[in-house]
């Protein structure tokens, strides 16, 4: 699997020849449901990612309703955000915030006090190119719903991630979305907020429902955890936490998107069951 | 005789809008109002499935708008609650389909002959949010104690405010250990900052997403204590001044609940 | 007039009609048929409006002769006009076009939903071959269809997608829970059909749903609907089609795609 793409002409590039024979990837992160954990998945996957030594940058399409910010635990270092950026108010460095733990991790952060609507597709597949050249990952956070918001956010995106919850209505949101996608995409699925036991129990769908219906590869599992609401309440993602297994299961998917084979399965179920039948089905693929 | 029009909103995706919309809707009903649930997340549609209608939908809200059919062809009469119906959200469409001036329009329209028009909103602030709230003369936000949730609220409120629209405000999901911990504010939290009247507070429950998943509100089984907080926030809602439950008393209100406008 | 009859036998008998002869009068012998026909359909004819000269040919009919016909009064064409004007809605082009027409059948469905009748019965599930399978249908009973084409598509139909066809629709690949099959013919699907199917959706009966797994949420014929409760877990492929006045689904196995 390439983590980059094939080398592209510098006719699309702003101006200047771009002198990079690889670019970066830009990936939106999406859902169409809300609250099933798409900056989260952003911000420790972007985290991941970086602590593997790759350049990343975080985008927070959520224009008027930003979180990454907070999950990253950066709201205030915040100087200038996405649409300043596209009004030139400000350059792509002033506004671009550097993590606090990793030099490889940036974010550009969402406007809070202005609407989704305000962006223009064309800026927004704009500034994307632009980052690709800078960074070898741009991770989309995208906002919930299939309106104007979404449409930007993977308007200047090559690939997706889709985020769902084992829940009916999730999964049909995730559906839909699927089929708003440009044709020719292979998106890829997290499935999240999976809770074994319950599982186990019949009392909530497992992978296989889920993926029954959603037909994608399965990128990984992460299950539910009340320390991810901590983390994000504290502003330290999951994912560099060395005990955590939601961080393992994050660092994991980091791991398959810059195309390393990952043997093992995102999450380990007490006493088997579930996720053992699944374990065949990460060992199989990659 | 117009009914009330209550939009239920809160910004942030999936912090319990549409389970409350449909809970809600089913205690007021089982008080023996006559209600109406409208789906206005056009192309999301997620009422029906919360309901358990969604194999008998025939028409839509976007229908019912563009003419092709009359609005009682398109309700839906809930088997289980003699005075609820729902009107189903279009799946097949874009938000765009349906203007303000339209959907304030449907909802007169069914003001005329319910107790209760109950709205749900969508996510987000965008134009779905903004037909959503156009029909609406008040508003019920919900937000879980979580900071991303609050801030998107706090958003919300501030239109809502905007458009001149009067509020109150539900707190979901909350996790009485986890405040008692300092993992998780407390609802006091949420109302400081938000700075708008508490009409319910609402636990966490895993019940929740199974009956979500089988199209049964849990406020059908009244041994579920979520039945009874649902049933008291109807209470709240018709202006019963109803006190709060001690969930986990001093626990999920955090230090001592004093000053409150209870209602 | 004949023909608007034959289409439903049943529906005017007993009822009371009286005839208007505006302008030119019939001649006896056709005037005797149409008795004969309005007769013959359970109708009761109270008389006959028209100018005076109709009052002999009444006579000779032994019908009444009711004078002229009544003028509806100045205010009820107001008070209908100003209603009709109340009602006009401003419909988008996309309702005048296509689709408002598939919307006529699913009318009924609502109708008599909202008249307090069964709202979505289970269909019946057939194990066995129709009556009608070995017989071969009667060449008049075949309806002459509008020539039309059949769309072909290949992939899934995710939730929120929509193919409509003015003829038949075959579908290679799933069909999700919110997508949406309508046709005035026959709907094919070679994979899972999980959303809904309507076909013969401007009203022709005959109209079939095979799937290779027919889980759908609702399933339409014609002006007729169906649903199940979710527990149907297909293991063959299956077809669906009208008799005796319900949604029938049968394995594909056992029926073939013998017309009826």
């Amino acid at each position: 699997m390439q983590a980059f793409d094939t080398p592209a002409p510098s006719a699309d590039a702003q101006g200047a020849a771009t002198p990079a024979v690889t670019r970066g990837r830009a990936i939106v992160i999406t859902s169409g449901k809300g609250g099933v954990g798409k900056t989260t998945t952003t911000a420790n996957v972007g985290a991941a990612l970086a602590a593997a030594g790759k350049r990343v940058v975080l985008v927070d399409a959520d224009i008027g309703l930003r979180n990454l910010d907070i999950v990253l635990g950066l709201e205030s270092r915040v100087k200038f955000h996405l649409l300043d950026v596209l009004e030139e108010k400000a350059t792509l460095d002033e506004a671009l915030v550097r993590d606090k733990r990793s030099e490889n991790l940036y974010l550009l952060a969402a406007a809070q006090t202005r609407e989704k609507e305000d962006v223009v597709t064309a800026q927004m597949k704009a500034l994307i190119e632009q980052l690709r050249d800078r960074f070898e990952f741009v991770l989309i956070d995208c906002p919930a719903g299939i309106e104007m918001g979404f449409r930007n956010a993977v308007a200047g995106a090559q690939h997706a991630v889709i985020v769902c919850t084992p829940e009916v209505s999730a999964v049909r949101d995730a559906d839909r979305v699927v089929g708003l996608l440009p044709g020719d995409w292979r998106p890829e699925l997290i499935v999240n907020r999976v809770r074994p036991q319950l599982v186990k129990r019949g009392k909530m769908l497992s992978v296989e429902d889920v993926n029954g219906i959603l037909r994608l590869p399965l990128l990984g599992v992460i299950a539910d955890e009340p320390s991810v609401i901590v983390a994000t309440n504290r502003g330290v993602p999951l994912a560099l936490d060395p005990i955590s297994e939601t961080g393992a299961a994050y660092r994991a998917i980091a791991a398959k998107l810059s195309g390393k084979d990952v043997p093992a399965p995102s999450v380990r179920v007490p006493g088997g069951g579930l996720f053992s039948k699944l374990g065949s089905f990460f060992g199989g693929r990659a | 005789m117009s009914g009330r029009r209550i939009v239920i909103t809160s910004g942030k995706g999936g912090v319990g809008k549409t389970t409350t919309t449909a809970n809600l809707g089913a205690a007021l009903a089982k008080r023996g109002r006559k209600v109406v649930l409208v789906d206005t997340d056009i192309g999301l549609r997620n009422l029906d499935l919360v309901l358990g209608v969604e194999k008998r939908i025939v028409f839509d809200l976007v229908e019912v708008v563009e003419g092709r059919c009359q609005l009682r062809q398109a309700l839906i009469r809930d088997k289980r609650f003699e005075s609820l119906s729902m009107l189903p959200a279009a799946q097949t469409r874009e938000k765009e389909a349906v203007s303000e001036e339209a959907m304030t329009r449907v909802i007169d329209e069914l003001a005329e002959t319910a107790d209760f028009v109950i709205i749900d909103c969508p996510a987000g602030i965008e134009h779905g949010f903004r037909a959503a709230i156009a029909g609406a003369r008040e508003a019920i936000v919900v937000t879980t104690p979580e900071v991303s949730a609050i801030r998107d609220a706090d958003r919300v409120v501030g239109k809502l405010v905007q458009a001149g629209i009067p509020l109150r405000l539900i707190v979901n999901r909350i996790r009485p250990e986890m405040v008692k911990n300092g993992d998780m504010m407390s609802v006091e939290d949420v109302c400081d900052v938000l700075q708008a009247e508490l009409l319910g507070v609402v636990p966490d429950d895993e019940e929740v997403i199974e009956t979500t998943n089988r199209g049964e509100p849990i406020v059908l089984d009244e041994t579920k204590r979520l039945a009874s907080i649902y049933d008291k926030i109807a209470r709240r809602v018709e202006g019963e001044i109803v006190p709060f439950t001690n969930l986990d008393a001093p626990g999920i209100f955090g230090r001592l609940f004093t000053m409150f406008k209870a209602g | 007039m004949e023909r608007r009859l034959a289409e439903r036998p049943d529906f005017y008998r007993g009822s009371q009609a009286t005839a208007i002869f505006n302008g030119e009068l019939p001649e006896d012998g056709a005037l005797s048929r149409f008795l004969a026909t309005v007769t013959g359909y359970g109708i009761v004819l109270r008389g006959l409006y028209g100018g005076d000269e109709l009052g002999a040919l009444a006579e000779r009919h032994a019908l009444a002769y009711l004078g002229e016909p009544p003028r509806p009064a100045v205010t009820d064409i107001e008070r209908k006009r100003a209603a009709r004007a109340y009602k006009a809605v401003e419909l988008t082009e996309k309702a005048r076009s296509l689709e408002a027409d598939f919307a006529g059948a699913r009318a009924d469905i609502a109708n008599r939903r909202a008249r307090g009748e069964a709202s979505v019965p289970k269909p019946v599930f057939a194990p066995t071959a129709p009556a009608e399978a070995g017989a071969p249908p009667p060449a008049a009973a075949v309806a002459a269809v509008v020539p039309s084409s059949t769309l072909y598509h290949r992939g899934t139909l995710r939730g929120g997608q929509s193919l409509q066809q003015l003829g038949s629709l075959v579908v290679v690949g799933d069909v999700n829970p919110g997508a949406e099959l309508v046709a005035t013919g026959d709907i094919v699907v070679f994979g899972a059909l999980r959303g809904t199917a309507h076909a013969g959706a401007q009203g022709d009966a005959k109209a079939r749903v095979f799937a290779l797994e027919l889980a759908p949420t609702q399933l339409r014929i014609a002006t007729l609907i169906a649903t199940d409760d979710g527990a149907r877990r297909p293991r063959e492929p299956e077809v669906a089609f009208v008799e005796g006045g319900r949604i029938t689904l049968a394995p594909y196995a056992k029926i073939g795609s013998t017309s009826s």
